[in-house]
């Protein structure tokens, strides 16, 4: 269960980001959250991913305020999180393998239990072939599944996407979504933050709205067809 | 066992990842070192040199009258008691007269039909390294004037003014200009490292956002740092030979006696191994200050 209360952010040169933004996200859920560029999606996501601290109010997540804790217990917080960046941030400098390897390693896991667990992970976006290739020969897309297999090698409990969908074609835009929609039935939260608005309609989940800040709307997905997507 | 093995193949990998940057820290590293390391062969060698000039420096104690054996030994016992003295010697009147004899050299017919009880039978008294300096002279005298026998004392003061101020100044200069080029080794490595680390501000900043802790950041760079210091100061040690081995040995040789160039050698043992700690712990503290400011979590 995530939490927000009373959430505001406003940056250093004085541009306010957030107001007063008050939120529930129980386990297992997936929420879109949506809004036009500079509504406050990805600072938001920064916040939940202790990327940078609000200006005030509190964030829960399993219990714990996240608002409180030092830079190791954010480090060790962040294991629990996978998060998709809109950039991918991947180590251009690195092999597949090695990217996607990178959270095993900072959890101290056995050589062997990596080599497994990031074959897995690879087999599962469809990229075991191109293990040793290294980012930039790769496509967008396929970038864009190297990370999220990064993000998916620890098992996350919560998976968040900053514009995953903003860079690729629709073909993928749309594979992408699915693979979101499969760990999500696997039980793991995801916060999807996207303004692609035919992607919404094609996967209807519960949608947060902001505006300048704001939240101005949080509707739930219609009842219909128990929330999968309509191909 | 895991994350230590992590570490050491990330050490390992970044540096021949980016072998023009690495090298460039090593080739800084080495160049700075190898300056310093010239400087301490330099002032190692000027305090060896100093040493053996203050070997000169004795208290010569001139007798009244030739001591009898038994007063000798006695006298010897008690001098040797005080502190800071490293040898007491006794030159006969026959000795004395031997080496004057000697100095005169051409002149030494001067002395034709004199007997050595013309000179004074004398004690040279040599004093302890450290206390080889106008003040230690002069606490020794301080305390051989306790004995009534001796009231005639020769230390050749002026030539000690002398050393002792020109032993000052070589302090002086070598501390200033030791301490300025330890401080430009460090800010120039400092930077050199700072520059590194800034080529791979993105790799810091994606570990952290996977969950790393600051430390699992910092060890492969701060172990990288020390590597490249280690490995920067053999080349120095090394580049400092040849200069020490043309410069110094056959250069100087040429222009020196014999004696003076067979003097001059290089760094000791534990000198050098101070310069190779010096480059780990350069290498460790130029990665760690910059790393401060780039890894934030």
């Amino acid at each position: 269960m995530i939490q927000l209360f009373n959430i505001g952010k406003i940056y250093q040169n004085g541009a306010p980001a957030l107001h007063d933004i008050n939120l529930k996200i129980p386990s297992g859920d997936f929420v879109y959250i949506t809004g036009s560029s500079g509504a406050g999606k990805s600072t938001l996501l920064r916040l939940l991913y202790c990327a940078q601290k609000p200006s005030r109010g509190q964030i829960l997540m399993g219990g714990r305020n996240t608002t409180r804790l030092n830079s190791r217990n954010i480090a060790l917080l962040r294991r629990d999180i996978g998060f998709i960046f809109q950039d991918f941030k991947l180590l251009n400098a690195r092999t597949v393998f090695e990217n996607v390897a990178l959270p095993l390693q900072v959890k101290a896991a056995s050589h062997r239990e990596i080599s497994t667990r990031v074959y897995q992970v690879l087999q599962y976006v469809g990229l075991e072939y191109k293990l040793q290739r290294k980012p930039l020969e790769l496509s967008g897309g396929e970038q864009q599944r190297v990370a999220i297999a990064r993000a998916l090698v620890v098992n996350p409990r919560l998976l968040m996407a900053d514009e995953p969908t903003g860079n690729l074609d629709h073909e993928l835009a749309v594979e992408i979504m699915q693979m979101f929609t499969r760990i999500n039935e696997s039980g793991t939260t995801v916060i999807v933050a996207t303004h692609d608005k035919e992607m919404l309609q094609r996967f209807p989940r519960r949608t947060i709205m902001l505006h300048d800040g704001n939240i101005i709307s949080d509707s739930a997905p219609p009842p219909t067809d128990s929330n999968t997507e309509s191909l | 066992m895991e994350r230590l093995r992590y570490f050491i193949q990330r050490t390992l990998f970044s540096m021949r990842q980016s072998p023009l940057l690495c090298s460039a820290t090593i080739g800084t590293v080495a160049i700075a070192l190898m300056l310093l390391a010239f400087f301490t062969l330099i002032v190692f060698n000027v305090q060896n040199l100093t040493r053996e000039w203050s070997r000169d420096i004795q208290v010569i104690v001139y007798l009244d009258q030739v001591p009898s054996e038994n007063k000798l030994q006695l006298w010897t016992e008690e001098i040797m008691q005080y502190p800071d003295v490293e040898r007491v010697h006794y030159v006969t009147q026959q000795q004395a007269f031997e080496r004057f004899h000697e100095r005169l050299g051409q002149n030494a017919d001067l002395l034709e039909g004199l007997l050595p009880e013309i000179l004074p039978a004398a004690l040279e008294i040599s004093l302890a390294e450290s206390a080889r300096s106008r003040e230690g002279t002069e606490r020794l005298i301080g305390l051989l004037k306790s004995n009534k026998d001796f009231h005639d004392f020769r230390y050749g003061q002026e030539w000690l003014d002398r050393y002792d101020a020109s032993i000052f100044l070589l302090r002086l200069t070598g501390t200033m200009a030791g301490g300025f080029l330890i401080f430009a080794t460090l800010f120039i490595i400092s930077n050199t490292i700072k520059l590194t680390i800034y080529a791979r501000r993105d790799e810091l900043e994606i570990m952290g956002l996977i969950g790393a802790t600051p430390m699992f950041i910092k060890a492969p760079f701060m172990a990288e740092g020390a590597c490249q210091g280690i490995i920067g100061a053999c080349l120095a040690l090394g580049g400092c030979h040849l200069l020490y081995y043309f410069f110094l040995k056959k250069g100087l040789a040429a222009l020196l006696t014999t004696a003076a160039a067979q003097n001059i050698h290089f760094l000791p043992l534990a000198y050098q191994g101070g310069i190779i700690a010096l480059g780990l712990l350069l290498g460790f503290i130029g990665s760690l200050l910059p790393l401060r400011k780039f890894v934030r979590i």
